[in-house]
C-alpha cells in the first residue's frame, strides 16, 4: 500500500492527500513536520535529504517534491482527465501548477505566517501589507482565467492544476484580511466544494 | 519556426534556450525582460498574463513558466531521451525540476540579484551572505546525490540536467566562496562539454 509521510495540515502534503481521494487510492499517512515526528533525522533524511514532507513510498520508489509526486500518482493509474499525455494538453495544467509553486505560494507566504500563523519573526506591518497586496494580485490573475475558462483553471474540467490552486484559494478565504470580491474565484471555491476530497482535505476548516 | 521571447541572460530563458538547442530545434529568440523591457505591453500580456520571461510561441501554441516549457519541449520533441518514457524515471527528473523551482532557486536569487542586477552601492551583504550559506548546503546536498550518478538521474542526460544545470551553472561562477565539490564540478564540465549548452552557459555572467 502506498505510505504518505506529512502532516495534514501542511498544505503540500494536502495535495497528496485530496488526489488520493480523487483516484480511489488506499493510503497509510504518518505524521511528520513541526508539532508532529521530527523531520531532521537521519532515518527520514535518508528518505528526502530535504528534511521535507510530503514524501511518497510506493513500495522500494521514494518520491518527494508535493507537485512531482501529484503528476507520478495521476500518470500511474492513467488518469489523463487529471494531467493529459498529449504534450500541449498537459503543458496547460503543468503551467498553471509551476506558477502555483513558484509565484503565487511566495506571495502569500509571509501575510500568511504573520496573519494566521502568528510567527514573530513575520511582525513588520509594511511587509505584511504588501505581501496582502500581492497576494490578492496573484488572486486576480486566477480571476482572469477563471473568467475566460467559465469553470476550472486549465480549462473546461478539473485538472491536477485545481488541487493546487484551490488549496492555495481556500487558504486565501481563511486568512483575516481584507480581499477584493473576485467573483469567479468565489464561484470556483463553491464548485471545489462539491468534491468529497476538497471537503475533507481543502475547505476542512484548517487554513 | 519556435519563438522564444526573453534575454539570454536571465536563468529561466537560458533554460528553454539549451532546451530547444540540446533537442536540435531551429528557433529565433527575440530579446526581452530587463533593459529590453516589453513585458508590460498588451500584445505580451495577451500572450502571458503574468508578464514573464521566457514565453514561447510554437507554431500558434503559446506557453509561459520555463519548467513547463522544458518539460513540454521535451515531451514533444525528447520522448524516450530528455523526457524518460518510464513513469518513476520521469518522476525522478521531474522532482528535480521542481526543487530547482522550489527550493535551489529562491535560495540563490538574492545572489544573483544583489551581485549581478544592481549596481555595488545599492547591494545588500546580508542578503548575499544568506545566500551563500544557505545554497552552500544545497550543494552539499548535490554533491552526494551526485556521487555514484553521471547525471542527475543515474546514466541518462534528462532535462532535469538542463534546468538544475543552469542555476548550478550562475553558482559557480558568482564571484563567491563556496566550498569545494569534486562531483558537482565533474558533472558542471559534462553540462559544458555539450555542445548544445554553449549558448546558455556562456561566460562571464550578466
Amino acid at each position: 500500500m502506498l505510505k504518505i509521510l506529512g502532516k495534514s495540515s501542511s498544505i503540500n502534503v494536502r495535495k497528496v492527500l485530496w488526489l488520493c481521494e480523487e483516484l480511489g487510492l488506499p493510503y497509510e499517512q504518518e505524521q511528520y513536520g513541526s508539532g508532529f515526528q521530527a523531520t531532521d533525522t537521519p532515518e527520514f533524511m535518508a528518505l528526502n535529504p530535504n528534511a521535507m514532507v510530503p514524501v511518497l513510498i510506493d513500495d522500494d520508489f521514494v518520491l518527494w517534491e508535493s507537485n512531482t509526486i501529484c503528476r507520478y500518482l495521476a500518470g500511474r493509474e492513467q488518469r489523463f482527465d487529471l494531467l493529459p499525455g498529449a504534450p500541449r494538453g498537459r503543458a496547460l495544467v503543468e503551467k498553471w501548477m509551476d506558477w502555483q509553486a513558484t509565484e503565487l505560494n511566495n506571495s502569500w507566504r509571509y501575510a500568511f505566517m504573520a496573519l494566521v500563523r502568528r510567527s514573530p519573526a513575520h511582525a513588520d506591518p509594511e511587509a505584511i501589507e504588501a505581501g496582502v497586496a500581492g497576494w490578492n494580485r496573484h488572486m486576480a490573475m486566477v480571476e482572469a482565467q477563471l473568467s475566460r475558462t467559465g469553470a476550472y483553471i486549465a480549462g473546461a474540467s478539473f485538472t491536477l492544476a485545481d488541487i493546487v490552486i484551490g488549496l492555495s484559494t481556500h487558504r486565501w478565504y481563511m486568512t483575516p484580511m481584507p480581499r477584493p470580491a473576485l467573483p469567479a474565484v468565489a464561484a470556483y471555491y463553491e464548485r471545489l466544494s462539491e468534491r468529497p476530497g476538497y471537503r475533507l482535505h481543502g475547505r476542512n476548516g484548517t487554513p | 519556426m519556435l519563438k522564444i521571447w526573453g534575454r539570454l541572460n536571465s536563468l529561466n530563458v537560458k533554460k528553454v534556450v539549451w532546451c530547444a538547442a540540446e533537442l536540435g530545434l531551429p528557433f529565433e529568440r527575440i530579446d526581452a525582460g530587463g533593459p529590453f523591457g516589453g513585458l508590460d505591453t498588451p500584445e505580451f500580456l495577451a500572450r502571458n498574463p503574468n508578464g514573464t520571461i521566457p514565453l514561447i510561441d510554437d507554431d500558434g501554441f503559446t506557453l509561459w513558466e520555463s519548467n513547463a516549457i522544458v518539460r513540454y519541449l521535451a515531451a514533444k520533441y525528447g520522448h524516450g531521451s530528455l523526457y524518460p518514457d518510464d513513469l518513476q524515471q520521469r518522476a525522478d527528473a521531474d522532482r528535480w525540476m521542481d526543487w530547482q523551482a522550489t527550493v535551489f532557486n529562491p535560495a540563490l536569487v538574492p545572489a544573483i540579484y544583489n551581485l549581478l542586477r544592481v549596481p555595488p552601492e545599492q547591494r545588500s551583504q546580508d542578503a548575499i551572505d544568506t545566500a551563500r550559506v544557505k545554497v552552500d548546503r544545497l550543494a552539499s546536498l548535490l554533491e552526494q546525490h551526485l556521487t555514484g550518478r553521471t547525471w542527475l538521474t543515474g546514466k541518462c542526460f534528462t532535462m532535469a540536467d538542463i534546468v538544475l544545470g543552469c542555476s548550478v551553472h550562475l553558482w559557480l561562477n558568482l564571484p563567491l566562496e563556496r566550498t569545494s565539490r569534486p562531483e558537482l564540478e565533474r558533472w558542471y564540465a559534462a553540462l559544458r562539454a555539450r555542445p548544445a549548452s554553449t549558448e546558455a552557459l556562456q561566460l562571464p555572467l550578466s
